[in-house]
């Protein structure tokens, strides 16, 4: 079943699809596969989503034009809504409805589109697995022993298993991108300051965007046309109308793929290749030189944010509170109780990095690590999009990696460039090794996200690999 | 013996009519609890601060105002601390040791000594903007009796202005006026209003010669500084001279009892996790200076000297400097031909007498005649119709009563001899009285006459003198 989104829209457009049987359907098969994929943490009730379609109905016939009229949407939970709790993923946000909608959840609704529930995610989005979810850890639809990546991992099984069209995860630090590579969907990681962050609850604000997902390159374009545009609501929000031409030419440091599994280095190679007969440049001589230095530099920076970030959660201002015989009290038990373990960690190592006679040797040090960083980036992607792996390692098991920090870490080496950069990355199916999805990696200079969708739409093409469904 | 103080001034900026970072209302006072608060200044999870242009602007007068160093950007850091009345449990604000760069740098707090009359200066290490906190309340009254605490976020985000000054002024007077002039000029600004309870409190540092730094926390008004101070030094001095050491510690002025008492000793270096805040990029300040200049204002320097080439004396221009309405209307009355030192004399010292004493509020400049007016007032006497006492006692309370009207319907003038003898023939006990030595009873018969003029001109103390004269000649 070849169904995308662009053509359900066409259906929908022409009267030929009925938009209850088709929402109605989707969530029949939430309630008949979530139970053990876990993509969700709230869903719609069948009465909002009446009032919600008739709303829409209502909107066409009055003539109002909308881009994406009656599409199903997940949208990952630290994304804000004023009609479905945002948790982030954490106990301490339970219960917590937030009085107002993101930027982007605003954008979604008017230009008709249908949110049907809230995807799981690690606890404030820290984590690679979506094993560190306080509601439970979500499994990868195409293999259920194995994680479906994180942080939105959520986002990418609703979409792998087919329960919606379109979803809006956030990436941090590939945290859109790995869950795409690891279920055979498409996510694109914008520049920094595209989108508005206005309604994304903070891991770490320097790096992070609300990034689009869907299960092909075209599909991904409909909703990344909703989401862009400046805020005034966001001061690092960019207004921007840079038009980036469609040449291009694929340029591969060798360091972003050389260190990965033997199965995806082959099914990358053997892509290109492909791509290079249809006539697009490929330069193999390219050279990372500071990748090395890009986990410390990224997980510095994102402890140090996050734990400036999670201080207001302390029981006075949000449902979830212990009690104490004073607020400092309150306030500890509240944070010891209902944070989970990695998060406290991250909190602990931030804290450290932001400390007097810490602060020079680690966030500072990270600051100027980052600045390097991000100038051999924008260097490298002036004139080429930079290919790589997304991961360098095959989705794995559940438990696996999370055992061990380091080697749990080590699976955004391909993905935290382009958020310490601030350019755009696009990660998309490459191929199978063993009916596991494995993923690609374009990355391109800041505004060039066109740039990215083209190619992308181009390799789908290439591959067939597109609007791929676990089980179908 | 020998001392210095520094003081750090946190002023509210009340007038910005937004908060620092959302479009709440930064004079929260006339709301129910918690109404004046939006996502922003609650601090909710994904909410983001978006630094408003008047806040900023205000600023940025105001160290004009103290030739600042300006710096070309303005960075906004992140200070962590926990407390209840901070919603994010982390303020934004500008510290400069942490990446942060403040509005002002190093600029020059010139104010008026208005006990010797002259311009004084005191050395300004930085201003930096910030977020006040909420605020939060006892059911019980402080927190040892109470059984709930209550916050209350709508003061949240309201924007602060902190002066910080070198510790070099001379005096706890000094202190006083020039905190008193830092306000005025705010106020001048349209930053401030400084009339607003709380809307400023002062950290002053003392240290003794041979003593160590003392910083008194939380006083909330000029009187309580220069009393605070005096109070410190006379504390620490007393502790030296009898051999003792001042040691470093946080002091807490409990103004009722007039004395500072140990908050905490030994001051540790608080771990406050400094760092650039990552939502809000570096601010240009020229383009909002630009922008802030193109409003014409005036420091009350600008004032003194406008009106002190007028022939105003400077203690009769500070005393009209004081009270803002009061300063712009002689302004504006003389530049349409009032007389100058007669418009003056009326604005500071007697119709602003009469304000008082009938509990009106000086500040508002409805209260006050318009520049009309005051110029038909000036020509009255200048032209000698009549004489500035009869202005005074007749004219003026009779406008005050008929709020400023402009229809003043003036009295008519008398010749009070007449009226003096009649009185005199009539009043042959009081006359006796006043004879014999009782003064009382000559301000008996002045009452008599001017009740014999009923409203129409005339001057009590011209009449006094009358009298006198008359009965002295008897
Ligand atoms: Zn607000």
């Amino acid at each position: 079943m070849k169904e995308t989104a662009v053509s359900i829209l066409e259906n929908i457009r022409k009267g030929s699809l009925e938009m209850e049987d088709y929402v109605f359907k989707k969530l029949e098969l939430i309630r008949k596969k979530d139970n053990i994929i876990n993509a969700y943490i709230s869903i719609d009730s069948e009465d909002f989503i009446l009032d919600r379609i008739n709303e829409i109905k209502r909107n066409i016939a009055s003539g109002k034009k909308m881009k994406i009229p009656g599409l199903v949407v997940s949208i990952k939970d630290n994304i804000s809504t004023n009609f479905l709790p945002t948790t982030a993923g954490s106990k301490i946000l339970e219960n917590y409805i937030p009085p107002y909608n993101a930027t982007v959840v605003e954008k979604i609704l008017e230009e008709g589109g249908i949110i049907i529930g809230k995807t799981n995610l690690d606890e404030f989005a820290m984590g690679s697995t979506t094993e560190f979810s306080a509601y439970g850890l979500t499994r990868n639809p195409w293999d259920i022993t194995r994680v479906p990546g994180g942080s939105s991992g959520g986002s990418a099984a609703s979409l792998a298993y087919g329960s919606c069209d379109l979803s809006l995860g956030s990436d941090t630090g590939g945290s859109v991108r790995l869950p795409a590579s690891y279920t055979a969907t498409v996510g694109l990681k914008p520049t920094y300051g595209t989108v508005s962050r206005y309604g994304l609850i903070p891991y770490a604000n320097s790096l992070e965007q609300i990034s689009p997902m869907a299960r092909s390159v075209k599909d991904l374009a409909l909703i990344w046309d909703v989401i862009k545009g400046y805020d005034e609501k966001d001061a690092t929000s960019v207004n921007n109308n840079y038009k980036s031409d469609n040449k291009f030419k694929i340029c591969i440091p060798k360091e972003f793929i050389e260190e990965s599994e033997p199965p995806i280095k082959s099914t990358i190679y053997k892509l290109l290749e492909k791509i290079e007969n249809e006539g697009v440049a490929i330069e193999y001589e390219g050279k990372f030189e500071n990748l090395k230095y890009a986990l410390p530099t990224y997980y510095t920076i994102a402890f140090a944010e996050a734990a400036s970030n999670l201080a207001r959660y302390d029981g006075k201002l949000y449902p979830i509170s212990s009690e104490g015989l004073s607020y400092k009290e309150m306030s500890e038990n509240t944070r010891r109780y209902y944070f989970g373990f990695e998060v406290k960690k991250r909190i602990l190592m931030g804290v450290l990095a932001l400390s007097e006679g810490f602060i020079n040797d680690y966030y500072i040090a990270a600051t100027k690590g980052r600045r390097i960083i991000r100038d051999e980036i924008l260097n490298m992607t002036k004139n080429c999009i930079v290919a790589s792996s997304v991961s360098p390692i095959l989705p794995p098991k559940i438990g696996e990696r999370i055992k061990d920090p380091l080697k749990l870490y080590a699976m955004d080496i391909y993905t935290v460039v382009a958020n310490l950069a601030g350019v755009p990355a696009l990660a998309m199916p490459a191929g199978f090794y063993n009916n596991l999805p494995i993923g690609i990696q374009f990355m391109a200079g800041p505004f060039e996200e066109e740039k990215l969708i083209s190619l992308g739409s181009l390799v789908e093409e290439i591959t067939g690999l597109y609007n791929l469904i676990a089980g179908d | 013996m020998k001392y210095k103080i520094g003081l750090e001034i946190h002023t509210q900026l009340s007038e910005a009519g937004t908060k620092l970072f959302c479009d709440c209302d930064s004079n929260y006072r006339k709301y129910e609890p918690n109404t004046n608060v939006c996502p922003v200044c609650l601090g909710l999870p994904g909410a983001l601060p978006v630094p408003r242009r008047n806040p900023l602007k205000l600023a940025l007068l105001v160290s004009k105002s103290f030739n600042c160093e300006i710096p070309e950007f303005m960075v906004f850091t992140r200070k962590h601390y926990f407390y209840p009345d901070l919603p994010k449990n982390y303020q934004i604000t500008q510290y400069e040791k942490a990446g942060g760069i403040p509005v002002c740098l190093k600029g020059i707090l010139k104010y008026f000594d208005s006990d010797h009359l002259t311009w004084k200066s005191v050395t300004l290490r930085r201003m930096n903007i910030e977020e006040d906190p909420g605020k939060t309340e006892y059911s019980g009254g402080n927190i040892l009796l109470s059984e709930y605490a209550y916050l209350d976020y709508n003061r949240s985000g309201v924007p602060l202005l902190e002066v910080v000054t070198e510790p070099e002024i001379p005096t706890p007077r000094d202190a006083r006026k020039a905190v008193e002039y830092l306000l005025l000029t705010m106020e001048y600004i349209g930053a401030i209003n400084p009339r607003l309870e709380g809307s400023f409190r002062v950290d002053a540092n003392v240290s003794v010669e041979g003593g160590e730094r003392v910083e008194v926390k939380n006083i909330g008004s000029t009187l309580d500084l220069e009393k605070a101070l005096k109070y410190e030094i006379f504390r620490q001095s007393k502790i030296v001279e009898e051999g003792g050491k001042i040691k470093r510690e946080t002091r807490h002025w409990d103004s009722i009892r007039g004395v500072t008492k140990p908050l905490r000793s030994k001051e540790t270096e608080e771990e406050y996790l400094y760092f650039p805040d990552p939502d809000i990029p570096s601010i240009k300040t020229e383009p909002l200076l630009k922008e802030a200049l193109s409003s014409n204002f005036m420091t009350p320097e600008n004032f003194m000297n406008r009106i002190t080439m007028y022939g105003v004396s400077q203690r009769i221009a500070w005393s009209l400097i004081t009270v803002k309405p009061a300063a712009e209307l002689f302004l504006e009355s003389v530049r349409i031909g009032s007389d100058p030192k007669i418009t003056a004399r009326i604005l500071a010292i007697d119709y602003k007498g009469l304000l008082k004493k009938s509990g009106k509020n000086i500040y508002e400049k409805s209260n006050w005649p318009n520049k009309q007016i005051l110029k038909l007032l000036s020509t009255l006497v200048s032209n000698k119709l009549y004489t500035y006492d009869e202005l005074k006692y007749n004219i003026l309370p009779k406008l005050l009563e008929n709020g400023n009207d402009m229809n003043l319907v003036l009295p008519e003038k008398v010749e009070p001899t007449n009226l003096i003898i009649s009185v005199i023939n009539e009043e042959k006990k009081a006359v006796e009285d006043f004879i014999s030595g009782k003064r009382e009873a000559l301000d008996y018969l002045v009452g008599k006459v001017l009740k014999k003029a009923k409203g129409k001109a005339i001057d009590p103390k011209t009449i006094r003198k009358m009298i006198e004269i008359t009965l002295t000649k008897h």
